[in-house]
């Protein structure tokens, strides 16, 4: 499936940035992310990945990727419903408690989690389309 | 499938010569715990240590829990597809050393999270304060990759628990309890007039340190399918879980699930408890309407009257909660929910990421984001320099003196999301 990965990972970028769109900042914050998402759904993208993938919390981990759809039609109501959820749910965390200053250590285990997130819906869209 | 579930009760656990149990005491032999789990070459070394309620000692950071069983009569053996063949259980009998559990530790990413205190305010909040522990302490050999040392912990805690469960193998049982599910045309046929109760029994699977396994098979990878809750008990759910301490299953959770636990006392007497559907929690959404259009396709081929449904994990399973809720209730099955909150500090802000006007009739294991100050332990069983960097930990939380301020979302099982904890509101 033809797919734009909008994310703030590194790991993620390196990995398929050869392989689809992606939409990458190193700088975007956690909620700028899920943003640019709900930016792409109101120009009529459907989401294809649940954004609050993971359990780790919205003011734990920086990174976040997620999936919405290459083409383009009339406003999705039910990706809009889950992304403006998502950025309740990610702001009540966020604005409750700032998310520490990691050690470069966690930070890699953060990508990486948030890699293997991503990797495993993507495996599951293209597993009939490359 | 009928299984009889012989429960020793264990009563204190002590090192000794030989791993046995005698008058209620569990003895562990600590070398021999240790050769086992040091067959694998990944792990570099292990240190078993012993956790008793009471005592003034913190667990952390605990990756699983399980509970010693072994299997006695019947086809099979305990955590089938992974320790033992893939035949089916769930009919027989096992015996249950109850009261003792392994506790697997280690730190597999930096923010590993999960504590156990024996004793004081946080001792409250997790079932396993009241067990009698034998701990692991499992490091990995240099530059082992995360889901390697994952799976290696993961591994490890299980064949240890299913090495100490055969101390209870010719252990006569302080009590057997019996459950019984028949095939779903006789059950009917027995209880006519009862209400047909399902369970839908939802499992986090959506990738690294995030899932659970069933019959040794990856659940993100299964449809939603039918188990005997019988087959529940011999270790047929097991956790590959690592984060949300406080609202992830351990293994020990699924083998002792209080949702079947529950529908069991009530079976034949107010309701008919048909089975149970398994489903999963992914991250790509056609799977996730998948998964949920057949939990709700399978409960009206049961020609279920009611269903109750539990959720494993934050945020993304809210969102497969209320799509099993609104189709299932769509197939004209009146549905229960079990869940927890993230409802903020102060518990005023929405507690769920989805929600829906057919969630009517909610459980909830509490909230996750409530603050809790954690004194300081004499003894530390694990590692402690992570614990101010864990789930609802933040900057500052590990005090000079070792207590710890964070959310009850540090502590293991403190909204297990099948109630399994204590925590109850009362209005006034």
């Amino acid at each position: 499936m033809k797919k734009i990965i909008i994310t703030n990972n590194p790991l993620v970028y390196e990995n398929y940035k050869d392989k689809m769109e992606i939409m990458y900042s190193a700088t975007y914050t956690y909620l700028e992310v899920l943003s640019n998402a709900r930016n792409k759904i109101h120009e009529g993208h459907r989401l294809l990945t649940h954004p609050l993938s993971g359990s780790v919390k919205p003011n734990e981990t920086p990174y976040k990727s997620v999936a919405v759809t290459i083409e383009k039609g009339s406003l999705d109501m039910e990706s809009l419903m889950i992304i403006e959820e998502s950025i309740e749910t990610a702001k009540k965390f966020i604005f409750g408690k700032k998310t520490p200053r990691w050690t470069e250590k966690i930070l890699e285990d953060f990508r990486l989690i948030d890699f293997y997130l991503i990797k495993g819906a993507i495996e599951s869209m293209d597993q009939f389309h490359g | 499938m009928r299984l009889e579930l012989g429960k020793i009760k264990i009563t204190d656990v002590q090192f000794g010569d030989t791993t046995k149990v005698e008058n209620g005491t569990l003895y562990v032999n600590e070398q021999e715990i240790v050769n086992l789990i040091l067959e694998d070459e990944h792990i570099k070394s292990v240190k078993v240590e012993l956790a008793k309620p009471g005592e003034e000692t913190r667990i952390t950071p605990v990756k699983d829990v399980i509970e010693p069983r072994v299997k006695v009569e019947g086809p099979g053996g305990i955590f089938p597809g992974v320790i033992n063949k893939v035949t089916t259980v769930g009919t027989g009998r096992t015996h249950v050393l109850s009261g003792a559990a392994v506790v697997t530790c280690g730190k597999i990413v930096g923010f590993q999270e999960g504590i156990i205190d024996m004793s004081g305010p946080g001792a409250e909040y997790t079932p396993f304060s009241k067990t009698y522990n034998v701990c692991l302490v499992i490091e990995p050999v240099e530059g082992l990759k995360q889901h390697e040392y994952e799976a290696a912990a993961r591994m490890a805690g299980l064949k240890a628990a299913a090495f100490i469960g055969k101390a209870g193998l010719n252990v006569q049982p302080d009590e057997v309890e019996v459950y019984e599910t028949k095939p779903l045309l006789e059950s009917i046929q027995e209880y006519p007039n009862l209400p047909k109760i399902g369970y839908v029994y939802m499992l986090q699977t959506q990738g690294l340190l995030h899932d659970t396994y069933v019959y040794g098979v990856d659940a993100k990878k299964i449809v939603p399918t039918i188990l005997y809750p019988t087959e529940v008990m011999d270790g047929a759910i097991l956790s590959g879980n690592c984060v949300s301490a406080c609202d992830k299953n351990t293994t020990y959770h699924h083998q002792n699930n209080p949702i079947i636990h529950d529908l069991y006392a009530r079976h034949g007497k107010d309701l008919n408890f048909v089975g149970v559907i398994i489903t999963n929690e992914n991250v790509y959404l056609a799977d996730k309407e998948r998964s949920s259009n057949w939990t709700a396709k399978l409960c009206r081929f049961l020609g279920l009257d009611g269903a109750i449904i539990s959720q494993e994990g934050f945020g993304n399973p809210d969102t497969d909660l209320i799509m099993n809720c609104r189709k299932i209730e769509n197939e004209g099955v009146k549905t229960v929910i079990v869940t927890d909150e993230y409802a903020g500090r102060d518990g005023a802000s929405q507690s769920l990421a989805d929600a829906d006007p057919k969630a009517d009739a909610v459980v909830t294991g509490g909230n996750a984001n409530e603050i809790i100050v954690l004194p300081p332990m004499k003894r530390i069983i694990g590692m402690l320099d992570y614990t101010d960097k864990i789930a609802g930990g933040f900057d500052g939380s590990l005090r000079p003196d070792g207590s710890i301020e964070a959310e009850i979302q540090v502590i293991t099982g403190a909204t297990n999301e099948l109630g399994f904890n204590k925590m109850s509101a009362t209005t006034f």
